[in-house]
């Protein structure tokens, strides 16, 4: 099916501020993600990742600033509009909605796919047809994510880290140019883990899609990410490699605490 | 002129009965997110008690009987049927909503049976006189329904500020885990809201029997539920507003069916459904209801 | 969603089945009689509204009071455009109008049901019945005031579904019961087979997604308010559908019907047979309907139960009817949240486990009821 062959265009954000009664969650925030990179964010709780999240799929609009993912604007888009131009994301606490694994899968093929009322209703060939050739590209996302095993599964039945799984194979399903990772590990023991960073590579490499990552887990986000922007009091306070950020005073002053052992503090 | 008056004066007094009624519906929906459909129910239920103790205990024993009586049903309606089908999961909520029609059908069944076709007398003091109010001319049970409510509402108003309770109630609907990790005592709050709220009812009852309606009727629960738009237009989740709310369609009621010769384009009666039309029209521009914020949906 | 997605279950065992109902119900008019039949009829009628109402309350989460609203429109919508006053249209042409009416009205309601959510939109839909009610009774020219209008009889090709003209089937005399049950159940294969086929297909996932989580549907390419607004319509036409089949069965409507009450009425359908599917919501279609009809008829030999007219403290079949089923709607939401249908399933899987060798976890166990998990909705 559609798989990519080009790059994924380059997400940029610019200087978008965004205040809620009062209180500026994120302030003049900018950067950008490189096509096929996995861009990390990181910062202490409610240093604004969560908000940039949702400025990203749409669900909180920025009083200023811009979100550009090639030459689309997506800073007023509606956040099904965003969804079909290839932007998908995961939520930091699980958000299936009934059914089995493959109900859910197939929500993700929405966008993509056509078939209305009256076509489902009245079982028209060419919405039978529709819903057999998602179904195959569902699959094989489930296999991709090791969860072909659990396919037909209600999602209620599944362990924490499948239904997390879920959810991160519903965002593949929408065949997105950019996916958006809520805290992918939170709350998985270490082979869950391990799991995970190996799904996480295999689509990229796969797929060829860019990721941004908001993870607290800083042993998995100096392996996976590219590039790093610390927030910190919805400002962006470093930008870097993983190496580099690491090194930088000021995010270790505001976020790693004293300055050694880092991994090990935040792991 | 005086027609306006007149007017004004009804509206007022339907209005504050109708906030005894709306004020119940929001300290429900305030404590457990339940939308209570056997409302009207409740109502009817504390109208037929103190219609059928008045004889025996006189009207006001039989009325205090009916208040508490009414608020220990609703009590154990909500400890009993509502909380046993879940916590405080936003979508039990919606389970729980449902369940007040089933609790509705019974309670509402039950009293028609036992009403049929009567109209009962609530036997209250003011019977059917009147009283000179400068140039208009109001019934004793319309001045009694505005002070009655009025009293009793301030100290609802008190109850919410000034007690234990009141502060645990709002806490809980601000932030139920928060609330809970304080140590509220949710099962218990949650319950004296419905005592309270069919409290109010039961007392709503007497003013909505009593002159110039002709008395109780089975149908006089239904009449209740104009407070559901009173509540709604408020917010929802607001006392302020379910006042303001219920004031707004009292006086809708009252002037619609007052000027009802130059209003006949709307047909006979519209009065009684002026509440409904004036809230779709109002939630068209505010979905969430004239003092509802965005935290007031919680279902 | 109550069917696996990709699990063929079809297979000749299932087709047998379906066979062996449909030949049984086709045979019903030539052994029963107008008693019965009528109550086949209501409980269609009513079976076609609670899939509908199904849809929008049970699988996309809105609540709707004002079923019997869409219901009038259809039933008041056929007698008007086939009748006198009225533009007197064929009676198929209006019988399809009037469900395309109901549905346009449902879709005038969209501007209210795409933005009002949860307990707000249960009020906003109590107005549509009060107001309806009031048009019902005032708009005399249209809709006949307060005795209502009589419903002229479907004609279809020159047939007719009422007992104008004499008709015998295999020594069967065919009246109005016996024609308008095929009609009846033609229209309920069509509801079944379009609403399973919604419900498994692309809008149903996205209905189903709205109501677990308006955020997480939106973020997955579900535009809200369009199908928020696309299960009223929907909801509507299936209304408009049933209001129609109860205008012919009835053969007269009136105002007071089409109540509170009935809107009521729908709702425990669809709680007693279980939210969001098709089978249950036809379940509970006939137990709300058939039970007060038949604890009517036999009155007299139930206990506790007085026969219709007696007055004074006696417990009358209709109320008890309504005791049982208030009661009903209880019990099930306390002790069995997924209803009729759920319990059917649950029975069914035991019996499987009790037969087959054991199954690993994932086999046996309905699904619960409750979304799998809620979101966080994004900080306002």
């Amino acid at each position: 099916m559609t798989v990519r062959t080009t790059a994924p265009p380059e997400l940029a954000v610019t200087d978008v501020t965004v205040r809620f009664a009062g209180l500026t969650a994120l302030d003049a925030v900018s950067f950008t993600v490189a096509p096929g990179s996995v861009h990390a964010l990181i910062g202490p709780n409610g240093a604004g990742k969560s908000t940039c999240f949702n400025v990203l799929s749409g669900l909180c609009r920025p009083a200023t600033g811009t979100v550009r993912l090639g030459d689309a604007d997506l800073t007023r888009l509606a956040p099904h509009r965003i969804a079909a131009l290839g932007v998908a994301r995961t939520f930091q606490n699980i958000v299936t909605t009934q059914g089995t694994v493959a109900d859910n899968l197939m929500l993700g093929r929405h966008a993509l796919s056509r078939a209305g009322f009256a076509a489902s209703a009245l079982r028209l060939p060419q919405a039978r047809r529709e819903q057999r050739t998602h179904l195959d590209r569902a699959r094989e996302i489930a296999e991709l994510t090791g969860l072909a095993a659990h396919f037909d599964r209600p999602v209620a039945l599944l362990s924490y880290g499948d239904r997390k799984r879920v959810e991160f194979a519903r965002a593949l399903c929408l065949e997105p140019s950019v996916l958006l990772l809520d805290e992918p590990v939170a709350g998985m023991n270490a082979a869950e883990r391990a799991r995970t960073v190996e799904v996480v590579h295999a689509v990229r490499a796969e797929l060829g899609l860019s990721v941004v990552l908001v993870e607290h887990d800083m042993g998995l986000v100096m392996r996976l990410a590219d590039e790093v922007t610390v927030l910190d009091f919805g400002r962006a306070i470093a930008h870097g490699t993983p190496d580099e950020v690491r090194r930088d005073p000021e995010v270790l002053r505001a976020y790693l605490g004293t300055g050694s052992e880092t991994e090990e503090d935040a792991a | 002129m005086t027609t306006f008056l007149d007017n004004v004066f009804n509206g007022l007094a339907l209005g504050a009965v109708y906030a005894l009624v709306a004020l119940g519906f929001v300290i429900i929906f305030k404590a457990s997110g339940v939308m209570n459909f056997a409302h009207g129910s409740l109502l009817l239920l504390g109208g037929y008690l103190t219609a059928v103790l008045h004889d025996d205990l006189g009207f006001a024993g039989a009325l205090a009987v009916s208040v508490l009586v009414t608020a220990a049903v609703a009590g154990a309606m909500d400890r009993f049927l509502l909380q046993a089908g879940g916590g405080a999961d936003p979508h039990a909520a919606h389970v729980q909503t449902i369940v007040t029609i089933g609790v509705d059908i019974l309670i509402l069944t039950d009293l028609s049976r036992r009403i049929g076709g009567d109209l009962l007398s609530l036997g209250d003091p003011w019977g059917d006189s009147v009283s000179g109010l400068g140039p208009v001319t109001v019934a004793d049970s319309r001045i009694a329904a505005i002070v009655v409510s009025t009293v009793v509402i301030a100290g609802v108003f008190a109850l919410f500020r000034y007690t234990s309770w009141g502060l645990s109630l709002r806490a809980s609907a601000e932030d139920v885990e928060a609330a809970a990790l304080m140590g509220v005592r949710l099962v218990r709050i949650r319950m004296l809201a419905w005592c309270l709220a069919g409290a109010l009812a039961a007392l709503a009852a007497v003013f909505l029997a009593a002159f110039p309606a002709p008395g109780l009727e089975r149908t006089t629960g239904q009449i209740a539920l104009k407070a559901f738009p009173a509540a709604i237009l408020g917010g929802m989740a607001s006392p302020p507003g379910a006042l303001a709310g219920s004031l707004l369609i009292g006086m809708t009621e009252a002037l619609v069916a007052g000027y009802q010769s130059d209003l006949h384009v709307l047909g006979e009666g519209f009065g009684d459904v002026a509440p409904y039309a004036v809230m779709v029209l109002v939630l068209l521009v505010r979905p969430t209801g004239l003092f509802g914020g965005k935290a007031a949906v919680r279902v | 969603m109550s069917d696996r997605l990709s699990g063929i279950r079809t297979g000749t065992p299932r087709l047998w089945w379906t066979l062996a109902v449909v030949t049984v119900l086709c045979a019903l008019p030539f052994y029963l009689d107008a008693f019965w039949l009528r109550i086949g009829l209501f409980s269609m009628a009513a079976a076609v509204g609670a899939v509908g109402l199904g849809l929008l309350s049970g699988t996309a989460g809105q609540l709707s009071l004002g079923h019997a609203f869409f219901l009038a429109v259809g039933a008041y919508g056929y007698v008007w455009l086939a009748g006198e006053p009225g533009p007197g249209l064929p009676t198929a042409v209006a019988a399809v109008l009037a469900v395309l009416l109901a549905g346009a009205a449902g879709g005038l309601f969209s501007p209210v049901a795409g933005r009002v959510r949860g307990v707000y939109l249960g009020v906003a839909t109590l107005a549509l019945v009060f107001l309806g009610h009031h048009v019902l009774l005032t708009a005399d020219s249209v809709t006949g005031g307060f005795n209502g209008r009589s419903v002229p009889p479907l004609e279809l090709g020159g047939f007719s579904f009422s007992a104008d003209s004499e008709l015998t089937v295999l020594g069967v005399p065919f009246g109005a019961e016996e024609r308008l049950w095929y009609l009846g159940l033609a229209l309920f294969a069509l509801t079944w087979f379009t609403a399973r086929g919604l419900l498994r297909g692309r809008p149903g996932r996205a209905l189903v997604a709205l109501r677990d989580s308006e955020t997480a549907a939106a973020v997955m390419g579900v535009d809200v308010s369009r199908y928020r607004s696309a299960a009223f319509v929907v909801s509507s036409m299936y209304a408009g559908l049933a209001g129609v089949m109860i205008a012919l069965s009835f053969r007269r409507v009136v105002p007071d019907y089409f109540g509170l009450v009935l809107s009521v009425d729908y709702l425990a359908m669809i709680v007693i047979g279980g939210l969001g599917s098709v089978a249950g919501a036809t379940a509970g279609a006939v137990f709300v309907t058939a039970l007060p009809l038949l604890m009517t008829r036999y009155a007299d030999q139930l206990p506790l139960v007085a026969a219709p007219g007696t007055t004074g403290g006696t417990v009358g079949p209709t109320e008890a009817a309504r005791y049982l089923y208030g009661a009903a709607i209880v019990l099930i939401l306390l002790f069995a949240p997924d209803g009729l249908h759920g319990l059917v399933r649950r029975l069914r899987a035991r019996l499987r486990r009790r037969s087959a060798p054991p199954p690993t976890a994932a086999t046996s166990p309905t699904p619960s009821p409750a979304p799998a998990a809620r979101t966080k909705e994004p900080t306002p």
